[in-house]
């Protein structure tokens, strides 16, 4: 093997799997996390929607 | 009404900025920023010549995880500093958006404490060889992970609402205060078994800290974001329990 | 005339703090519930440790985690105290009483704490002497004797303060003593760790132990005004919440 090769490589590779794991618990983690948090509040949203719409009716047939 | 709005946009451009800045801090950090040299491993034998330069320190690709991983911390902390200021602004005023927001904000320096543990301990287990050391950053660091923990136990041990605020509150401030306190004694009470303490080199050139700081801003734009859009699903579900409530009349 | 009012309030504070400071001490002669209790219980907590060291041989130098020992004895014994003296006052109405009465909320903390902390200081008078006696006998201490008590004093006043405002949160909460003790030692984490490291530096002695004793006793007691302060001032909200 390349002796200069061999060199960068020890550098880079043993530390690799850290530093890889490392960034992607962070993106997975971060942007995961506001996935989550968004999919639940569109979800909510659309109950609130729901719920507005029911209380609307509600106060329709209550005044007529 | 015009105002939330705003904040929804404000939300959504968070989100897209943190997402583009940690991207531009990610490329600038693996293929701009030069790495950092530490000294000490030159009189220790170590070193390597790479394009003609003597490379002090033998692990350089290890260090990268300090461009996220410092943001992270700063920025879980910053978010923490909210759960006391608005722990404070309840006990002053007693409005319970306010403890809302101080539950949510201490919810997302969970998020962001555990972040800053994880990478922190890939780095750690990397250059010291172990999952664990009692250092300063990481004894400190895990206390304050105990003392976010503790605060929902806190909560959920307590059923009164307006005392469950009270208390939350005031545990908040003091858990906000013991963090600095924990980081002080750690570093100057010295048990003589600890590690010396790192440091990121002598001294970071323009790149560095401009890598770091475009990291930093997207973090924070993250963590904004992330308190927005909780913030937003509390108040949604606060307003269908009082639609539901007066539907049922 | 403002001033003369001012006197008599501050005298009345001073009797109201005592008033309470007395009921608590005349309370405890009484039953002698809570020194028993605490004292049984910090010399089972030696029993542990003599299970725990029973293997380590006769060369181990008990000396390098005294400090850590005691100081371990008194927060667990600590918390049981501070559990009752507020479990106590809960259970006969006396805290509801104490509160629909005119007294200053910063009174009833400070006559707690200082109550607490003396239950605290006579039971670490009794386990210091037998520790030593049972683990210590022909490894002498290095540094001078009132080291100990210097550093002991401190820890215990942050102890004390600290734990009497998070006692008033816990009985209040569902399991009790479970919550107290999850909020007690996160929060207590950086006073303990001057007072063990004070107290470590008097038993070791080694070079320059003086200059750790005063440093780490220096930060203990900064750490102590911090988070006192801080009770201080949280302890009206609590207590009337």
């Amino acid at each position: 093997m390349d002796p200069v090769l061999k060199e960068i490589y020890s550098l880079v590779v043993p530390a690799a799997p850290y530093v890889i794991a490392a960034y992607a618990v962070l993106w997975v983690g971060l942007f995961g996390y506001i996935a989550v948090v968004l999919g639940r509040l569109g979800r909510i949203e659309r109950e609130l929607h729901v719920v507005e719409e029911a209380v609307a009716r509600k106060g329709v047939t209550a005044g007529s | 009404m015009e105002l939330r709005v705003d904040k929804k946009r404000l939300t959504f451009a968070a989100v897209i900025a943190g997402a583009v800045l940690t991207t531009v801090g990610f490329v600038l950090a693996f293929l701009v920023a030069p790495p950092v040299l530490a000294d000490t491993t030159l009189a220790s034998g170590g070193g390597a010549m790479i394009g003609g330069e003597l490379i002090a320190n033998p692990v350089l690709f290890s260090q990268k995880i300090f461009y996220f991983h410092v943001p992270v911390a700063i920025t879980s902390f910053i978010i923490f500093f909210f759960t006391a200021l608005y722990g404070l602004r309840f006990l002053m005023t007693k409005d319970k958006a306010f403890d809302t927001k101080a539950r949510i904000a201490t919810e997302v320096t969970l998020v962001f404490v555990v972040l800053t543990m994880i990478t922190g301990d890939l780095w750690t287990r990397f250059e010291w060889g172990k999952w664990w050391v009692w250092e300063p950053r990481l004894t400190t660091y895990f206390i304050m992970m105990m003392l976010v923990i503790v605060y929902f136990v806190l909560r959920a041990s307590i059923e009164d609402e307006e005392r469950r605020a009270v208390y939350a509150a005031a545990f908040g401030i003091l858990a906000f205060l013991d963090a600095p306190l924990s980081f002080l004694i750690t570093r100057l009470v010295p048990s003589g078994n600890h590690p010396v303490v790192f440091k990121v080199g002598g001294g970071l050139d323009a790149i560095q800290v401009t890598t770091s700081v475009v990291a930093l801003l997207g973090m924070l734009c993250l963590g904004y974001a992330i308190y927005q859009m909780r913030f937003r699903e509390e108040r949604a579900k606060e307003r269908i329990e009082a639609l539901k409530a007066s539907l049922e009349d | 005339m403002p001033d003369a009012a001012a006197a008599a309030r501050r005298v009345s504070s001073w009797r109201q703090f005592k008033a309470i400071l007395r009921k608590d001490i005349v309370m405890e002669l009484r039953t002698k519930e809570m020194l028993t209790s605490m004292s049984l219980y910090a010399l089972l907590t030696l029993v542990v440790y003599q299970i725990a060291l029973s293997q380590s041989g006769s060369g181990f130098d008990i000396r390098l985690i005294a400090a850590g020992l005691v100081w371990l004895a008194f927060v667990f014994t600590s918390m049981l105290g501070l559990n009752r003296s507020l479990v106590h006052e809960k259970d006969q109405g006396c805290l509801e009483a104490l509160l629909l009465s005119p007294v200053d909320r910063p009174v009833i903390f400070f006559a707690k704490s200082i109550g607490n902390l003396i239950f605290l200081l006579i039971v670490e008078i009794i386990t210091v002497p037998i520790f030593a006696v049972a683990f210590m006998s022909g490894r002498p201490i290095a540094g001078p004797f009132w080291m100990i008590v210097l550093s002991g004093l401190v820890g215990s006043i942050g102890i004390a303060g600290v734990g009497t405002f998070l006692a008033t949160m816990a009985v209040n909460a569902r399991g009790g003593s479970f919550i107290l003790s999850v909020l007690f030692i996160p929060l207590m984490y950086p006073a303990l760790l001057a007072a063990v490291a004070g107290t470590s530096a008097a038993v070791l002695g080694g070079p320059g132990y003086v200059d750790m004793f005063w440093r780490s006793v220096g930060m203990g007691a900064g750490i102590d005004a911090i988070m006192l302060l801080a009770v201080y001032g949280l302890y009206e909200f609590i207590v009337s919440a």
